[in-house]
């Protein structure tokens, strides 16, 4: 029941930090790349070049290795640019433009352009010849879904289409029906529960603090700390060897680079800080035991050495006690937007299968996974484990899983899709175009339940 | 071999009279055949590695593989082909390599249309709606829109209580569905018997006992472990100072017992030969003799000090009749000690262990008392049964709990209620001792009667669990 017959479907699973694009039946996306855009305001006066890249420079999250070119989009006024190499050449007032906010689509041009971008030049496929299986947020909108389908068929004249929950394909990448999900994601976390395959939208948990958020606290605290050492993005210096192997910094000025690109340049360069360093402390994190803690050395771009100390195991724990928001600097935007509200990981997991209906609850407690970026940090699990087993009564079993590959494990939800999108007997399951036109796009809400 | 040892010069027969002196002969045999008969395909001295004689099994020859790839019959290919699937009502093509046969696709249905298996739901028209399916707490949209989501989601429940717009729980919406496709089948069905045996007839969805059973089931997995902990010390800390307190009160209460008019002598008497026995048992096993012989003499005792009864009040004549129904409950019921506790029972009531008036009715009421006394205290034998093994599975999760007897099997007892068991070992602990131990026999035959009547328990008087509490500690105790 489970044999497989390829369509050659194409997955794409667009989140709030980066989007993934592959061919169903592969193990891995082919192409992963930021789910933001670089726009620049297109005006009379300025003259634009066509810029091409070459190097990769953002070396945070970048599991595929392609040599695709930049990609541009003219529309309306604003031309953007997609992909590692296009970020990653510095422009004059060029802004970053994210595509999601909370996790739901927010500029559907955006969206355009990176679907563009997946699909005709990284993947370098033909939209007419194949069905799309997409990925969309458990908490996903009527209204968001409609015109996701109707993008796909007008514009892109797809045959087929699917989209499918987040949590729903995380759980069938562990090769389960019914599951606990705890999506570690870029941009927020969510804890969902999946029964025989379908999300329960009651037993959905959100919480606002994802790998960004860990990345500005560490950002933040790096620079209140600090003072001597600064995280320099990487287009403001220039390394020149002066002797053999070693290297003098020369400063670059740039005054027309946009302040929100040289943030997110520094949170690349603090990304790679947070994937590199930090650990999930085992019990609760605290200011004196930790502060004798032996720092770690990590390197910069730019040659410099910061040491990195009791943050490494402060940053992580804020998934699991969210009021130490409230003791680092700058972040007080944040805690004064949700404050009380935010919930540790181990509540908002008691929280979600408590919402559930009595009988699955022990199921859903021995099943346990977790997907993300932020979930391959190291020591998650277990941590996450002892918390609740406290938490949990004694009458259930407590077990959560997690793939032990750190890819597996980030890019669970796009494998899952492509698992479904290669069986047998999902074939029947796809929302076709003559569906489409015969009884329009809210059709979706009965064909993708 | 044989070359080898030929090469150290060693002797071929090895040690006289070894293993080897017979493989000697035939490998001598063979080396001299070697240069005459060469196998083909395989060298000399290869061939003698292997003892010099053909191998048992034949082997594959290198000759008849490259024979059979040539020669296929049919010319195989694959292509890349559209299909459509009869699981679909569009007629949407979609493209999956094909093992074409001399350029022929295999023929029929898609390989997996057969797995899309769906659940068939009864629909109802309009006007069994209107006759059969009216309800206060369901407009005809919703039950509609019940059925659509059943049919989508194969009547998966849960999923369906997740997406149905006015929130309603599981059971609410089992109960519509099933209430109302029962309906339907029976208004079809010509005859009630032709449906009988329709699942949906036969079993009834008991909506009562679900929403029971999911509030216990709740109530078990709110409680985090933290918790658990606690109510756990608190109920140790709570039975302790119960059994202290128990203790002063058996005290008082064999003093009670011995200053009671009608049945002075005789329960005093009868105290005493309990006690002696009930002393010796206290350690948690029980030899069948002692209890048995003590059974007897109790009977006997019993049957002298109601024989005794006698000469203190003038009706004899009446007494016949009172006196053969106790007589009858004595040996047939469950055992002596078992009549005593109900007699303390019903001394604890008020009641006279004789009836002063022995009238025919007088006395019938009190048999019946008796019986339901006697219920009573199986019945929190019962309990307390229960008890201890819960508290053995919230140690031990995931313990067996032993069978009463490790050599009878559980449910060895289903005969007669009042029977009394006399050996009971078991692994159970210290805590429990001989008093709760004895009603394991009767627990197997209660069992539906306990559960079909979990009410008795709310209006049980709260002197019972005293008296229990005494007769166990009267066991144990010495």
């Amino acid at each position: 029941m489970y044999g497989g017959d390829e369509v050659s479907a194409v997955v794409v699973d667009l989140g709030s930090h980066s989007c993934k694009a592959g061919y169903a039946g592969d193990d891995a996306p082919k192409a992963v790349f930021p789910a933001v855009v670089g726009s620049i305001e297109q005006t009379e006066s300025s003259a634009l070049m066509k810029a091409e890249g070459d190097s990769d420079a953002k070396a945070a999250d970048t599991k595929a290795s392609t040599k695709a070119a930049d990609a541009e989009k003219t529309n309306m006024g604003r031309k953007l640019f997609v992909g590692n190499q296009a970020l990653g050449f510095r422009r004059d007032y060029m802004e970053v433009v994210p595509a999601m906010k909370d996790g739901l689509i927010a500029d559907w041009d955006v969206v355009e352009a990176i679907w563009d971008h997946a699909l005709r030049e990284r993947l370098l496929v033909d939209p007419k010849e194949h069905p799309m299986l997409l990925a969309e947020p458990s908490f996903n909108t009527q209204k968001q879904r409609e015109k996701t389908v109707e993008l796909m068929f007008e514009k892109y004249q797809i045959p087929a289409v699917f989209l499918a929950k987040n949590a729903v394909l995380t759980s069938f990448a562990s090769g389960r029906a019914t599951s606990l999900v705890v999506d570690c994601g870029g941009g927020s976390t969510t804890v969902a529960a999946v029964h025989d395959g379908y999300v329960l939208n009651k037993a959905i948990v959100r919480s606002p603090i994802g790998g960004e958020v860990l990345t500005d606290c560490l950002l933040n605290i790096m620079e209140t700390k600090n003072v001597v050492v600064s995280i320099r993005p990487r287009f403001s210096f220039k390394r020149r060897e002066v002797r053999s192997g070693e290297f003098e910094i020369i400063k670059q000025d740039f005054p027309n680079t946009t302040e929100s690109y040289c943030k997110y340049m520094q949170r690349v360069v603090a990304a790679d800080i947070k994937e590199a360093v930090c650990r999930v402390p085992d019990t609760t994190f605290d200011e004196n035991g930790y502060a004798n803690l032996p720092t770690t050395p990590y390197e910069l771009p730019d040659g410099q050495t910061i040491e990195v100390g009791a943050e490494r195991f402060k940053i992580p724990d804020l998934l699991f006690s969210p009021s130490l928001i409230q003791t680092i600097p700058g972040m007080e935007k944040l805690s004064a937007e949700s404050g009380s509200n935010l919930r540790g990981l181990p509540s908002m997991v008691i929280d979600s299968i408590n919402k559930c209906d009595v009988d699955i609850r022990r199921e859903l407690f021995s099943s346990i996974l977790l997907a993300g970026g932020t979930a391959a940090m190291q020591q998650m699990k277990e941590r996450l484990e002892k918390e609740l087993m406290e938490e949990a009564p004694q009458a259930a079993r407590v077990k959560v899983l997690a793939s032990g590959n750190a890819i597996e494990r980030r890019f669970s939800v796009w494998i899952g899709g492509s698992i479904l999108a290669s069986l047998g007997s999902f074939q029947q399951m796809w929302f076709s175009k003559a569906e489409y036109e015969e009884h329009g796009s809210a059709y979706v809400q009965r064909k993708c339940p | 071999m044989a070359d080898a040892k030929d090469i150290l010069g060693l002797p071929k027969g090895g040690l006289p009279g070894g293993p080897l002196a017979a493989a000697d002969k035939r490998s001598s045999r063979t080396l001299k055949e070697a240069p005459t008969k060469k196998p083909d395909g395989v060298s000399r001295e290869v061939y003698a590695l292997t003892g010099g004689v053909p191998p048992l099994m034949p082997t594959l020859e290198p000759s008849a593989l490259k024979r059979r790839n040539v020669s296929q019959s049919k010319k195989v290919s694959w292509r890349w082909l559209p299909f459509t699937t009869s699981a679909r009502t569009d007629n949407l093509q979609l493209y999956h390599w094909v093992r074409t046969e001399d350029g022929v696709a295999p023929l029929g249905d898609y390989a997996f249309a057969k797995y899309n298996k769906t659940v068939e739901i009864i629909r109802y028209t309009d006007e069994e709606y209107t006759k059969y399916l009216m309800d206060p707490n369901w407009t005809r949209q919703e039950t509609d829109e019940l059925f659509d989501l059943c049919e989508q989601f194969d009547l998966r429940f849960i999923i369906i209580a997740d997406r149905i717009a006015p929130h309603r729980s599981v059971e609410e919406l089992k109960n519509r569905y099933y209430s109302v496709a029962k309906t339907i089948v029976l208004a079809r069905a010509a005859t009630p018997e032709d449906v009988a045996d329709h699942t949906l007839v036969k079993d009834t969805y008991n909506m009562q006992y679900e929403v029971e059973r999911k509030r216990a089931l709740g109530i078990m997995l709110s409680q985090s472990r933290q918790q658990e902990r606690e109510d756990a010390e608190v109920l140790a800390e709570a039975r302790r100072i119960m059994e202290a307190r128990l203790i002063t009160k058996v005290e008082d209460e064999a003093e009670l017992a011995a200053t009671l008019a009608t049945s002075s002598a005789v329960m005093d008497e009868m105290e005493k030969i309990s006690q002696t026995p009930a002393q010796a048992s206290s350690p948690s096993s029980l030899p069948v003799t002692l209890p048995t012989s003590m059974s007897a003499s109790m009977a006997m005792s019993g049957l002298v000090g109601i024989a005794s009864n006698g000469p203190r009040t003038p009706r004899v004549y009446l007494r016949g009749a009172c006196l053969a129904q106790m007589i009858h409950s004595t040996v047939t019921a469950a055992g002596a000690r078992t009549i005593k506790r109900v007699d303390q029972a019903l001394e604890e009531l008020g009641v006279r262990v004789k009836p002063k008036v022995p009238t025919q009715t007088v006395c019938a009421q009190h048999m019946e008392l008796r019986n339901e006394v006697l219920t009573l205290l199986n019945l929190q034998k019962q309990v307390q049964w229960k008890e201890t093994e819960v508290s053995v599975l919230h140690d031990n999760p995931y313990a067996d709990i032993p069978p009463p007897t490790p050599n009878t099997p559980k449910k060895a007892h289903r005969g007669g209620d009042h029977e009394r068991v006399s050996t009971r070992t078991t692994a159970l602990g210290p805590d429990v001792d001989s008093g709760e131990m004895r009603g394991t026999g009767e627990r197997s035959g209660k069992r539906e009667h306990k559960r079909k009547a979990p009410a008795r328990f709310s209006v049980t008087p709260p002197s019972p669990p005293h008296h229990k509490r005494a007769r166990k500690l009267k066991s144990s105790e010495g």
